[in-house]
């Protein structure tokens, strides 16, 4: 017996992680279960997810282990994954809806029907929308999820542009990419001799995803790695060079590395001269950029400047994985814009191992888009509440969006008008977004506040109506869809509750609002088969594949598509193609003629040691914060026991030697002090930070009952990040894709 | 000697916690207790600073000093498997076997017994018995993304080439 183990070929055979279909059906028969094969849902549900086998015992989801037929993640799993019976099953689950019967803030609700809640949403939104108008209504946007084409689709029936997107994510990479290269290319990091994951995180975003193996597998074939973040994450613990950067100050990094690049003449002449528009301009703009002066501000010695710059120009296949990191900065929109370029001019666009365009596959069949784009007019774009981005350059890709803080702001200073209610599924805006505490004022004055969301919420006690809806662990639908792989949603559980889908919920206020014409007259299933309908697949159908189906043939992978990229029409409703120039837009007439400015330009935090050297003798760290992590999504989870003990507080990351001279040691309380607010929260000791600098993760809020760990307050004296920062509108934005900040600056004394 | 273990390669491992919460998830491991921890240690000094992490479990040893510290021979090594395992009915909870594991691996929980990493023992042994052509691997090792973590036979003294995809 025991030969008969060692010599199990399979048991040894590595690549096969989580559990094959058949492997689960008999782990499932042999213990007495059932077994689903369904999608992690803790990164909410995205079109992304990880597939899983979800295993039940007497009606109860018990584990789930990582499904190995499933493109996405392989049989892997991460921490987040695991602990999802825990996120299920938490006694801070919303259990039925509820109508706000206190004042607002107090936290005294009283159980009504769904059908109560429903009508009363319904009733306001129609009785506001005869007084005030569709425009006032507004939905704040959650992270990517599945529902959010929903949401768009709602907004726009109804009549209201006012989509909330956060500001800071993913969008404000797109819109600099796009308006300067035509696309946001891919880094093709298993090509590349040389990486350079700058401003990213390319192992808490999705460790069972693709990216943290890419990066394993690049450094096990002799690639080069460079990490640019100020402080080390997993990824610097993987790299060759780390650039421990300030935290806000990427652009005048990425502007001294275009100087190297530009002076030392290590450019793609060729290409230069045939796809650029302006590098005479750039010539001529970058030498009041040189690594001297990007030391000062960065803080990274101007010779480690010098040597990434030069290393990235003269490697042929060399890409840079550009993060999150970088969308937290009045000056995103020019370190991205920068880095464009500097990408461009070195030869490193749309070739091997460098940064790929993506290019669409044509006449393949997708499914249908919902969100209504070929509704919406110029007339609805006019009643922006606070455009994301200039209005010259909406409707982007995901249609007319408002910035998220701008809409909650405009509850305050009812300019250009005040919204009367605001949505908030899936996303809670006095932990999500700078200025909580202005976030709370606005919540306390606005008219009407829906909240909806699996567990409670930082502030729903603000709420008018809270709406638990099901996780998708309880729901069969809808689909997800991405990168060519189309997967049903399994139903694991029954719902454990008053429960009903998200999607359910917004057909039937659709229906009760009178717009269920534009909404398949409430029924999901008629709605999931029109989305499928180009497939020619009914929802049924798609259920009777265990691991989704295959809608889209890879074309062949092809190079230097220049000439169809560059041309490339923009969302606008004029179609206005991306590039005035049809050429790399290096020096931008289209934001010249909008009134910014038409080259990358350096502009400091609103709070900065080189910016504001007056209050660096009162607050000598600069504080940020992360935005992943390895345990919980966003400021989400904080409640699940498991993942919990991994982080049991809030901590800030403080370098030793920073620590040492305010005799702060590891583990103690600490008091962080902005000029807009502080916390509380523990100290951890970490090595692998600038000195002058102290980051946190951002989210904090949420207690946990199993571990007694109790709520933290939302503004002072807790552990919200986002109550540290300015939100000037002068100081605290990029002037063209909003890009909040996220730097300030503090003093850390112990408590 | 036979059996199994489970082989940690630092250099394949980013730090996720997977395999620590799978444990926890799949052995209904009791809050505060760990059968397996990854930790982060750091080496050099800012701005040459590396962080290493490691991911630690009872590591099933070939002559177990918890098994011969127990007074009442609650601990014993499987033939099978080579798993080092507790019977909790006769563990007194004396915390011998903590003061002599030179890694410090034994738990003790709200019932003051030993508990710790059994290497999945019962299920291999079930599965090889019941399902010959389905083999398990402990979940910490089948959820871990980038095979930082194997299950190999203790004397196989070289590591299989990664059949990574």
């Amino acid at each position: 017996m025991g030969r008969k183990i060692m010599n199990n070929g399979d048991l040894l055979k590595n690549g096969n992680l989580g559990l094959s279909r058949e492997q689960a059906l008999a782990l499932a028969s042999q213990k007495g279960e059932k077994v689903i094969a369904s999608i992690c849902a803790m990164c909410g549900p995205t079109p992304r997810g990880c597939g899983i086998y979800a295993f039940v015992q007497e009606g109860r989801l018990t584990r789930v282990a990582g499904m190995r037929e499933c493109p996405v993640n392989r049989g892997a799993i991460c921490a987040k994954g695991q602990a999802a019976p825990q996120w299920v099953y938490s006694p801070d689950r919303l259990k039925y809806p509820l109508r706000r019967i206190g004042a607002k803030g107090e936290g005294k609700f009283k159980r009504i029907s769904w059908e109560e809640a429903v009508h009363t949403i319904a009733e306001t939104l129609r009785s506001q929308k005869e007084q005030y108008g569709p425009e006032s209504l507004a939905i704040l946007a959650p992270a990517m999820r599945t529902y959010n084409a929903y949401l768009k689709r709602f907004l726009t029936v109804h009549g209201s542009p006012n989509y909330g997107h956060s500001g800071i994510c993913a969008l404000q990479r797109a819109f600099s990419f796009m308006y300067t290269l035509g696309d946001k290319p891919e880094a093709q990091i298993d090509q590349s001799d040389l990486i350079i994951y700058w401003a990213r995180q390319p192992v808490f975003s999705g460790p069972a995803m693709r990216a943290p193996k890419a990066l394993l597998q690049a450094k096990s074939r002799g690639a080069k790695i460079i990490a640019i973040k100020p402080s080390v994450e997993p990824d610097v613990a993987k790299a060759d060079i780390w650039v421990p950067i300030r935290p806000g100050t990427d652009a005048a990094l990425a502007l001294a590395m275009l100087y190297v690049v530009v002076t030392e003449n290590l450019i793609d002449h060729e290409f230069v001269a045939k796809w650029c528009y302006g590098y005479e301009q750039l010539q001529e703009h970058i030498q009041k950029y040189s690594p001297q002066w990007a030391q000062e501000i960065t803080g990274v010695p101007a010779e480690l400047i010098c040597q990434i710059a030069r290393l990235y120009a003269t490697t042929r296949r060399a890409c840079i994985d550009l993060g999150n990191g970088v969308e937290h900065a009045p000056s995103a929109n020019d370190a991205i814009r920068a880095i464009a370029i500097l990408i461009a001019i070195t030869g490193h666009l749309d070739r091997p191992g460098g940064n790929i365009f993506n290019v669409a596959s044509p006449g393949q069949p997708q499914p249908k888009d919902i969100t209504l784009r070929e509704r919406l007019t110029p007339e609805l774009g006019k009643k922006l509440l606070g455009p994301e981005f200039p209005l010259e350059f909406q409707p982007f890709i995901e249609g007319y969006n408002s910035a998220y803080y701008r809409v909650l702001e405009s509850v305050l200073t009812e300019s250009p008008y005040a919204p009367r209610t605001i949505i908030a599924p899936g996303t809670q805006p006095a932990v999500s977004t700078r200025g909580s505490s202005k976030v709370i004022e606005a919540l306390k004055k606005l008219d009407f506040y829906v909240v909806i969301d699996v567990t409670r919420t930082a502030d729903m006690n603000y709420a008018d109506i809270v709406l638990p809806v099901t996780t998708p662990y309880e729901s069969d639908h809808p689909f997800e869809a991405f990168g060519g792989l189309i997967r049903a949603r399994h139903k694991v559980i029954e719902p454990l509750g008053d429960y009903k889908s998200i999607y359910e919920f917004f057909l039937e206020l659709a229906v009760k609002m009178g717009y269920g014409a534009d909404f398949w007259n409430g029924s999901i299933k008629q709605c999931l088969d029109d989305q499928l309908q180009p497939l020619n697949l009914t929802y049924e159908e798609l259920k009777t594949y265990a691991f989704g189906l295959n809608y889209e043939k890879p074309l062949p992978r092809t190079y230097e598509n220049y000439s169809q990229v560059f041309a490339r029409k923009s969302p606008r409703l004029n179609q206005a193609p991306y590039l005035a120039h049809g050429k790399v837009e290096i020096y931008n007439t289209s934001f010249k003629e909008a009134g910014f400015t038409p080259l990358p330009e350096w502009r400091e935090p609103p709070e900065s040691l080189t910016g504001t050297p007056h209050l660096a003798k009162e607050y000598p760290l600069i504080l940020s914060d992360y935005h992943t992590s390895k345990n919980f999504t966003a400021s989400w989870q904080r409640n699940i026991p498991y993942l919990r003990e991994l982080q049991p507080y809030p901590v800030i990351h403080i370098h030793p030697q920073t620590a040492a001279s305010r005799e702060i040691k590891d583990g103690d309380w600490v008091i962080v002090k902005s000029p807009h607010g502080y916390m509380k929260v523990k100290a951890e000791l970490y090595p692998g930070i600038r000195p002058d600098t102290v980051m946190i993760l951002h989210g904090w809020w949420q207690g946990c009952q199993e571990l007694g760990l109790p709520d933290f307050p939302l503004l002072q004296g807790g552990a919200n990040v986002n109550n540290m920062y300015s939100v000037d509108p002068q100081k605290a934005y990029d002037p063209l894709i909003t890009a909040m900040s996220s730097q300030t600056l503090v003093e850390v004394k112990k408590l | 000697m036979a059996g199994l273990c489970i082989l940690f390669k630092p250099e394949a491992c980013i730090g996720c916690h997977g395999c620590e919460v799978a444990c926890k998830s799949w052995r209904q491991v009791e809050l505060g207790l760990k059968w397996r921890k990854v930790d982060t240690g750091w080496q050099g000094i800012y701005p040459d600073v590396k962080s290493i992490f490691s991911s630690t479990a009872c590591k099933h040893c070939e002559e177990p000093e918890c098994m011969l510290a127990c007074p009442t021979e609650a601990i014993t090594k499987e033939e099978l498997t080579g798993a080092v395992v507790v019977n909790r009915d006769n563990c007194i909870g004396c915390r011998l076997c903590l003061q002599a594991c030179p890694y410090g691996i034994p738990q003790f929980g709200s019932d003051q017994k030993m508990q710790k990493c059994d290497l999945c023992h019962n299920d291999l042994v079930g599965y090889q018995q019941e399902k010959d052509k389905y083999c398990y691997v402990p979940p910490c090792v089948a959820t871990c993304p980038t095979h930082a973590l194997r299950l190999i036979p203790v004397n196989m003294d070289h590591i299989l080439p990664s059949g990574d995809d």
